[in-house]
């Protein structure tokens, strides 16, 4: 732990110099010239100059109670709420408060006072003062309502945005049949209130990054004060500080940025749309990034059980959630193998099966003029064509794509006497074993493993599946996500942590939290 | 991962838990002999006792294991190859080393080719050897890349898939074994069991690696205890493998055959399951068996040269490759390379079995001298 500690030190000390040589490059000219002068025309000119040609920016004047006070108003069209802007704002500031402050001394000197408008006349709640006219332009342009007035050297900051955001819905891509109905969306503020809305929890941590040096978006991890290891969440700042790209549409961005092996075909961070999922993620000391923009959010560190489990395996009773876990496990080892073993035991050795079935697998295949790795190309391929092309139709093409690709070519193949029928179930086995693993980006990785798998067996027989599964591990071991062992508990051995993996064993018994996250509190129940 | 070469050499991250080192020590034990110890043993045994046989070799190696942890432990944090020039100046040291080193590559190239003959035997008939090894060493060599705590993973993932398939083929086994094969127990007294015992002995190479191994070690004051574990969880496969062995093939049938455990998977059927036959199951975990001694002595050796020329580890590790290979090839028969791991035999006896020892009574005397003078 402390060498560790040490290293990442060592490295945020190096990043550090890093980062401040790249932040000098792509500063934007902060120079004594944005500054505000406090000359209302000479502000306002320089606020046109800089975003007045945008159509959807827009630059409202007028005098303040009805006297001569000059002010103006800028925000974007759609971006603010005009609503709020009328009522709270405008309406105020014209009609209440000629009426409010007949009398005030300072109205007869036509000037106003800044802390007047802020505490007296403004009915909003979120206001903040600008001397800088970036730092005006980069509010306004997330939806805040700029407010000059004539005779205040700052600028008013209103909060004014009016998120755009959908219905929370259930989430498409992990839906299940027990649990919440919940999914992120594309506002970030919806997706940390769906967090906070959770429970009562004064551990839960929110902490605002800004990343994309060009479209510069809002980024919170969330983490459990109480729980995480403190050296995660400085770790995990530390790169996403480090992510230096002009524009992150999607949090796989972040993903790729921040993973600790871009070569490895494994997805090193969790993606999911479940709140349900992070919050348990949370609970076990991890930690979650969520980007705005996106429904994804993500969750670090992640180790290879993870990606075989599902929410629902802790809210089904154990026994059933146990179970359905050793059948993922399973699925898994179908989807890597099963086509590699069938090449490997027709081509090599079918001695090894038993003569009945060796023999009407040959049967079978007699009239195939392929090999068996080309026909298990074959089919392979083309059940990923057709997986591909089922995703990208439109929803009513879909189901009626997989009829006709899936039933009625395969018949066809096999009656055309191309492929044999025992290779055509064990394609489908594959593909629905591949379909079985929870986690999308995990069944993607089994499936382009599934291909390297059946070159090896072309190759070198059974002999070549176990060089595959020795590369394989040999990779495995050597993962790691955010300095955990990609593939523990298993290895490092931790019989602990062996409660929650391949089974899962009854709540009462799972009275701890990972030990391999070495989290502050470790109890999770007395 | 440039800059300080020495903390390359040996990573200080680099270090295993007690239940790492036992099972790397297990793992580095069970090999190529599991499929033809019941012929060598029973060969020099000749009567069915080879069990009793297999058990005193086995506490035998124990106790070269614990002499070996003693001499280790003398110097904390400190592999055989950087103590013996400490502890016997800096030539006769070195040469011990660089025999050691020898000794390490010429047993990883013995695999290997023992490796190639029962994959082309069994799995791959025709296909040449390079074709079967150069995969097998370049994965080797992609896993020692990352020392020594990657390889101590990898077998914890292997040594669980090894007990389970183990058992289930061997008690698989069971409907053909008979009792009678193994009686008459000490029919012929007590001398022969001692004829076998060198070949027995033999099967528990591997509490050499202790004199690197304490180094890395955690906590290193419990290597004993990972020489224990360590050295009784192969004797139980040993045991287990001769007892099915002989009790299903009987004393004259193990002798003619030259993989006699495999023919034993091979000789009985079960009708029903998907397979029939389970020597592919055997031969899956002996060749991850192989895998992990491969690697193990690849890296030992590696580290060897490494350490006595205070160098990065990672050159040696590439060029050990074609070393390995070239030597692999070399036996020009199965007879040949029986004959070569006879030899290693021999030699790693002498090594390992009297040499800590003296090394051990020399450094106490040192230590003695030491403590007198200040």
């Amino acid at each position: 732990m402390k060498m560790r500690r040490k290293n990442i030190k060592i490295r945020q000390l190096k990043m550090h110099s890093k980062q401040s040589e790249k932040t000098q490059r792509f500063k934007p000219p902060q120079d004594l010239m944005g500054h505000f002068t406090g000359e209302f025309t000479v502000d306002l000119e320089r606020v046109r100059q800089e975003i007045g040609h945008n159509s959807d920016v827009h630059f409202r004047e007028f005098h303040i109670g009805s006297k001569d006070i000059r002010a103006a108003i800028i925000f974007v069209d759609g971006l603010s709420d005009k609503e709020l802007i009328d009522k709270h704002i405008m309406k105020s500031l014209m009609i209440n408060y000629s009426e409010e402050y007949k009398q005030d001394p300072s109205i007869l000197n036509q000037t106003v006072l800044k802390e007047t408008i802020k505490n007296q006349v403004l009915s909003i709640s979120e206001l903040a003062e600008v001397h800088d006219v970036y730092d005006l332009v980069s509010k306004v342009l997330t939806g805040s309502t700029a407010l000059f007035v004539a005779g205040v050297p700052e600028v008013l900051i209103l909060g004014t945005t009016k998120g755009k955001s959908r219905n929370i819905e259930e989430p498409v891509s992990e839906a299940l049949v027990r649990g919440p109905r919940v999914g992120f969306t594309e506002t970030l503020s919806d997706n940390t209130a769906l967090l906070r809305q959770h429970g009562d929890n004064r551990s839960l941590s929110i902490i605002q990054f800004h990343v994309g040096l060009r479209a510069k978006k809002k980024l919170v991890i969330a983490y459990m004060n109480e729980i995480v290891n403190q050296d995660l969440v400085e770790e995990v700042k530390h790169r996403i500080k480090n992510i230096n790209i002009d524009d992150l549409p999607e949090s796989g961005y972040v993903e790729q940025l921040i993973e600790d092996n871009f070569l490895s075909p494994f997805p090193q961070v969790q993606n999911t749309e479940r709140p349900d999922r992070v919050i348990g993620a949370l609970m076990e000391g991890r930690v979650a990034i969520l980007l705005d923009g996106t429904p994804f959010a993500l969750i670090v560190p992640v180790t290879f059980s993870m990606l075989l489990q599902s929410p629902e395996d802790y809210y089904e009773r154990w026994l059933p959630g146990s179970l359905i876990r050793l059948l993922r496990y399973f699925t898994v080892f179908i989807s890597l193998f099963a086509p590699s073993l069938y090449i490997a035991f027709i081509s090599f050795h079918p001695g090894m099966i038993p003569t009945k079935l060796a023999m009407s697998i040959i049967g079978a295949r007699e009239g195939v003029p392929f090999p068996a790795l080309i026909e298990a190309l074959i089919m392979e391929i083309s059940i990923e064509i057709l997986r591909e092309a089922g995703l990208r139709l439109p929803k009513p093409i879909g189901p009626a794509m997989g009829i006709v690709g899936g039933l009625i070519i395969g018949e066809a193949a096999v009656q055309a006497g191309i492929i044999s029928p025992v290779m055509v179930i064990i394609v489908s086995l594959t593909a629905i074993s591949s379909f079985a693993i929870p986690q999308y980006s995990a069944g993607i990785t089994i499936r382009i493993l599934r291909f390297a798998a059946m070159f090896c067996a072309a190759m070198l027989g059974l002999y070549g599946i176990i060089l595959f599964f020795l590369l394989l591990c040999s990779h495995l071991v050597k993962l790691k996500s955010f300095g955990v062992p990609f593939i523990s508990p298993a290895a490092p051995y931790r019989v602990s942590d062996w409660k929650d993996f391949m089974i899962r064993m009854p709540l009462m018994m799972m009275r701890r939290r990972p030990k391999l996250m070495q989290t502050k509190d470790s109890i999770r129940k007395g | 991962m440039k800059g300080n070469e020495g903390a390359m050499i040996v990573n200080p991250k680099d270090r295993i838990t007690t239940s790492q080192a036992a099972v790397i020590l297990v793992n580095y034990i069970l090999a190529a002999g599991i499929l033809t110890l019941p012929r060598t043993s029973v060969e020099k045994v000749k009567t069915p006792d080879v069990w009793i046989t297999i058990i005193l070799g086995g506490l035998i190696a124990i106790m070269a294991g614990i002499i070996i942890v003693k001499l280790s432990q003398q110097y904390p944090k400190k592999t055989f190859y950087q103590y013996s020039q400490e502890l016997m100046g800096k030539w006769v040291g070195g040469l011990l080393c660089l025999l050691i080193v020898g000794y390490f590559f010429t047993l990883s190239a013995f695999e290997v080719r023992t490796l190639s003959e029962v994959t082309g035997f069994f799995l791959l008939e025709g296909t040449p050897s390079w074709a079967i090894i150069m995969p097998f060493m370049w994965i080797g060599l992609y896993l020692i890349i990352s020392g020594i705590n990657s390889m101590a993973r990898l077998f914890l993932i292997i040594f669980p898939i090894t007990v389970v398939i183990f058992l289930l083929v061997v008690f698989m086994s069971s409907g053909i074994f008979e009792l009678d094969n193994l009686r008459p127990v000490l029919g012929l007294g007590i001398k022969p069991m001692l004829a076998g015992l060198k070949a027995t002995g033999l099967m528990f190479l591997g509490p050499e690696i202790m004199l690197l191994l304490v180094a890395f070690m955690q906590q290193p004051d419990k290597a004993v205890k990972v020489i224990i574990v360590g050295i009784s969880i192969p004797m139980i496969f040993y045991v287990i493998t001769v007892v099915m062995v002989i009790g299903a093939l009987s004393v004259d049938g193990v002798v003619t055959r030259t993989w006699p455990t495999i023919d034993l998977m091979r000789s009985f059927e079960i009708p029903g399951l998907l397979f029939e036959r389970f020597e592919s199951l055997l031969l899956v975990i002996w060749i991850m068996q192989i895998f992990a001694t491969f690697t193990i002595t690849y890296y030992a050796a590696a580290l060897g040269f490494a350490q006595l020329f205070k160098r990065n580890i990672q050159p040696f590790m590439y060029g050990l490759i074609p070393i390995i290979y070239i030597i692999a090839m070399t036996p020009k028969s199965i007879n040949d390379l029986f004959k070569l791991g006879d030899m290693i035999g021999n030699v790693a006896l002498i090594i390992f079995g009297v040499m800590p020892l003296l090394l051990l009574i020399v450094s106490k005397l040192k230590e003695g001298k030491h403590e007198t003078e200040t």
